[in-house]
């Protein structure tokens, strides 16, 4: 980067705001997704709305390419440096700007992490419904990037539902301000559009969320199973019986072994091939109906013990365990990778076979966490990313997985993005006329294709010739379609 | 990987970061800056690239070493179990060694770790130079030609007189008949500075029907060495510390448990079988060390004591209400030790007092050992939050269960012209007991 360029964004955000020795740059070049790694050429961060403006407009005119990134959890690499590019993160727009109470709504910057927002309004009996994994370090930012899911997102649907308005920052530098207080602005509903483009369409530095009311009663249920079939069943069959939940998890036993030797033990049983984690929320007569409902058939399916939460405490114990099992998967190898695939839930037994089939032959180890009443599973294969062999493995099980759940009519990612991860199987969902409408939408809004490059949509999707950004160069240059 | 790097690293340790961020959130000084080179899971990447040779330990991954407080918050949520305290500790070891700081860098630390802190007669010393600067207004002079660190010294709670500054008897007996003997961990600094504690330890613990005894020789545990990169100079004073206290029995025979009333000492003196893992000769004695280590309010807590020491707290106490009272969860507490409830239970035995919760009380309050005097822009930084913290709860006593902390915070709430005392939880029972409470 030419020192004029360094000495302008350096001016706006000030020494803090800016990082740009080889050796703190190093800390950036991946998020969850360790497999993607590449040098940002700089990284920003910037305070607020104007400050990522005046930024944006300097790189736009230097045709610097930028990445946004929120807390680097994601895990599909979405935040993954491009060559030559700028990473800006919103790790200091960390500021709730209003809670209102009796509009429950709350607008917030973009880096304040998914739980604060929970925090901020809890005395007002109100909270944020969707609850990645990932709730304690994941900033609402990168949550509508991804249009992040969580286990509760069955019943309060996934970040596209709550999210009313944004202030975007375009790749020129435009300050784009949707903010609405209110559900269904009118117009075109550019904020749904937004709302997981992963950072190609712009970066949004405040966002105004839908809060919801705390439910009156919540019961959590912790059902044992001998086997992971057993458990999948007794989900198709709850969800048949029409039984509403709000949050339907099954873990399977390397989970649960991985889980109860950490911090987030949650005396689940080692001993059990699978548990199936419910949460029934409403009012007391709904919660109470629903457990009734749900009993007889978990009974049918062979459950070995049925648990109840006594209080908040355990609750929330067995959640966090849930919640940490991605990380406490660092006990079995140092790299995780997650899947993310969704399949029609009547298919997840067989998915989920498959998946085991498709791990054993290649001889890697695999365990299974999953959002059952989505239908999206997480098969984790654990690996170690040294083995260079065992990465190509890893990435021919993942590839397998993919396709067949395509063929059963699922799709690639439930809540945690295409990025790098997942972009050349989008081929095996889109058509390249599909693939080139795509583009057409984010050419609207980043003509110069700058924001986040080289993600989501498959190289050479258009049969176009399509040049990498050039290593350490200013410019990065794709072929128009 | 080369040799250098490997002996700067802890590689194995580092491979049990998966990278999954949980930890962020929690670091103190990745709240300040916002930067992913100053979190647990960026400089647990830092020191992996270092260990694979791709990039190099230079002055950039000193400063973000040294940037950490060690406060260890991230380990109380990492589902990996990455042992980020012990990873710091290898590595900031190894930067002291090879990095050669200039001739009055060397001297201070030789000062401060070798000479200073392992001789009751260089502390005893120090000390009073201190209360001397203090009462001569020498300090108020000089404060402002030593910049920051002389306005922290300017705040420095008074040095407590000459009278009060006297060693633990050999002995305390206990209350009544004695149920048991405890050895007493009476402390470098504490003796010095806290010796009111450190009475009010014996105090609750005759209370309890437990009777005190000391290690007369003993002066350091060697923490401070430890997190501050000299490990060589901690595994001494931890063979010194295994040594005195073994010598501590009971009439059977069996050496005593260990009482600590100082979080960040209790903590370090429970891991000596890590300490000492390599030592064939220490190895088992520092493991069993360990394990009959407690923390105060983990040894009164436990329920036949604190059955004893409630009856006492009855017996003695008016219950009249106290002022509004807080606790701080000390960082090697709470993340350290595991310890979070222990403490809250003992409050909740002494009648009268109403316990306010203290939000982000599991945060670091930016004292962490000597961190406070080697960065105090930074360590003050970190107290900001929690100063306001306080101010929110609306208590008038701060309960802390270690010296580090407690200074920290009388030093903050007096530049910050607040009204609020800071205790001891010992002070706080034993205050209970003896009536002279408020």
């Amino acid at each position: 980067m030419d020192r004029r360029t360094l000495d302008r964004l350096a001016s706006i955000v000030g020494e803090a705001g800016i990082v740009a020795d080889r050796m703190r740059r190093l800390a950036y070049e991946s998020d969850g997704l360790t497999l993607e790694r590449e040098m940002p050429e700089l990284v920003l961060l910037p305070r607020d709305t104007d400050e990522t403006a005046r930024c944006m407009r300097v790189l736009h005119e230097a045709g610097i390419p930028v990445v946004p990134r929120g807390a680097g959890t994601g895990l599909s690499g979405g935040a993954t440096p491009v060559p030559g590019g700028v990473t800006i993160g919103t790790a200091r727009m960390r500021d709730v700007l209003e809670v209102n109470a009796s509009d429950r709504y709350a607008i917030v910057q973009a880096g304040v992490v998914n739980i604060a927002i929970s925090r901020a309004c809890a005395k007002h009996g109100l909270f944020y419904a969707p609850d990645p994994s990932s709730q304690k370090a994941c900033t609402i930012g990168g949550n509508v990037a991804e249009n992040a899911g969580g286990p509760h997102c069955f019943r309060y649907g996934s970040t596209t539902r709550h999210v009313l308005g944004l202030v975007i920052v375009t790749a020129e530098g435009e300050v784009l301000d949707l903010s609405h207080p209110v559900a269904d602005p009118d117009g075109y509903d550019l904020i749904g559009l937004f709302t997981g483009s992963e950072g190609m369409f712009g970066l949004a530095t405040e966002i105004t969320i839908q809060l919801t009311p705390m439910p009156a009663a919540t019961q959590t249920l912790l059902a044992i199973f001998p086997s992971l079939d057993a458990a999948c069943e007794s989900v198709t069959d709850i969800i048949a019986a029409r039984l509403e939940p709000s949050a339907i998890e099954i873990l399977d036993k390397l989970t649960i072994q991985a889980v109860e030797a950490s911090v987030f033990a949650a005396g689940y049983p080692t001993d059990a091939e699978a548990v199936l984690l419910l949460d029934i929320e409403g009012g007391e007569l709904e919660v109470e109906t629903t457990v009734k409902g749900i009993e007889p058939i978990l009974a049918r399916h062979g459950r070995l013990e049925l648990r109840s939460a006594r209080d908040a405490e355990e609750r929330e114990r067995l959640w966090a365990g849930r919640k940490g099992a991605f990380g406490a998967m660092g006990r079995i190898a140092p790299d995780l990778y997650v899947a993310d695939v969704v399949v029609p839930r009547t298919r997840l037994r067989e998915i989920v076979r498959l998946a085991t089939d498709e791990c054993t032959k290649r001889g890697l180890k695999m365990s299974n966490v999953f959002h059952a009443g989505d239908g999206n599973l997480h098969p984790n294969i654990s690996y170690d990313r040294r083995d260079p062999d065992e990465v190509e493995r890893v990435l021919a099980a993942g590839r397998a997985i993919m396709q067949a759940c395509v063929d059963v009519g699922g799709s690639l990612t439930g809540e945690h993005g295409v990025g790098l991860e997942k972009q050349e199987q989008m081929k095996l969902l889109f058509s390249p006329a599909d693939l080139a409408a795509m583009d057409l939408a984010r050419v609207a809004l980043d003509p110069d294709r700058r924001m986040n490059p080289g993600k989501m949509l498959p190289l050479r999707a258009c049969m176009e010739t399509r040049t990498r950004p050039i290593p350490g160069g200013m410019r990065a240059e794709e072929a128009r379609p | 990987m080369t040799m250098d790097s490997e002996t700067l690293v802890d590689y194995a340790r580092s491979l049990d970061c998966i990278h999954c961020g949980l930890c962020l959130d929690t670091c103190p000084t990745y709240q300040l800056t916002g930067r992913e080179s100053s979190s647990p899971r960026g400089r647990i990447h830092l020191m992996r690239a270092v260990a694979e040779d791709r990039i190099e330990a230079n002055a950039d991954f000193a400063e973000e070493m040294d940037f950490c407080l060690v406060c260890r918050h991230c380990e109380s949520v990492c589902p990996a179990g990455v042992e980020f305290g012990a990873m710091m500790e290898f590595t900031r070891d190894a930067l002291a060694t090879r990095a050669r700081p200039g001739p009055l860098a060397r001297l201070a630390r030789w000062l401060g770790f070798r000479v200073v802190l392992p001789s009751r007669r260089w502390l005893r010393l120090t000390v009073t130079l201190l209360g001397l600067a203090q009462r001569t207004g020498a300090l108020r002079i000089a404060a402002p030609l030593l910049g920051l660190r002389g306005r922290m010294l300017a705040s420095f709670p008074r040095v407590p007189s000459r009278a009060e500054r006297t060693p633990l008897p050999a002995s305390t007996p206990a209350q009544g008949p004695a149920r048991e003997s405890a050895a007493v961990l009476e402390g470098c600094v504490m003796p010095e500075l806290y010796g009111r504690v450190n009475r009010a330890t014996v105090r609750s613990l005759a209370a309890a029907g437990v009777e005190s005894r000391c290690a007369p020789d003993h002066v350091c545990c060697g923490a401070l060495h430890a997190h501050n990169g000299d490990l060589a100079g901690a595994r001494t004073l931890a063979r010194g510390t295994i040594a005195a206290f073994d010598a501590l029995v009971d009439d059977s025979g069996a050496p005593l448990p260990i009482v600590v009333n100082s979080a960040g000492c209790g903590a370090h003196m429970k891991e000596y079988g890590r300490l000492l893992a390599d030592d064939p000769e220490w190895r088992e004695r520092a493991a069993a060390f360990g394990a009959r280590t407690r923390d105060f309010a983990e040894f009164l807590a436990e329920p036949e004591r604190r059955e004893r020491l409630t009856a006492a707290l009855r017996e003695a106490a008016d219950s009249a209400p106290t002022r509004p009272t807080t606790y701080d969860d000390p960082c090697h507490l709470c993340h350290g030790q595991g310890i979070r409830s222990e403490p809250r239970a003992l409050l909740d035995c002494i009648p009268g007092v109403e316990l306010l919760e203290l939000e982000d009380a599991e945060s670091c309050c930016g004292s962490a050992g000597i961190y406070s005097l080697l960065r105090p822009q930074d360590s003050q930084d970190v107290l900001d939050s929690k100063l306001a913290a306080l101010r929110a709860s609306g208590a008038e006593v701060l309960v802390t269960a270690n010296p580090g902390c407690q200074l920290q915070w009388e030093s903050g709430i007096r530049r910050a012209a607040m009204d609020v005392e800071v205790v001891h939880l010992a002070e706080v029972v034993a205050r209970a007991i003896d009536g002279s409470g408020d």
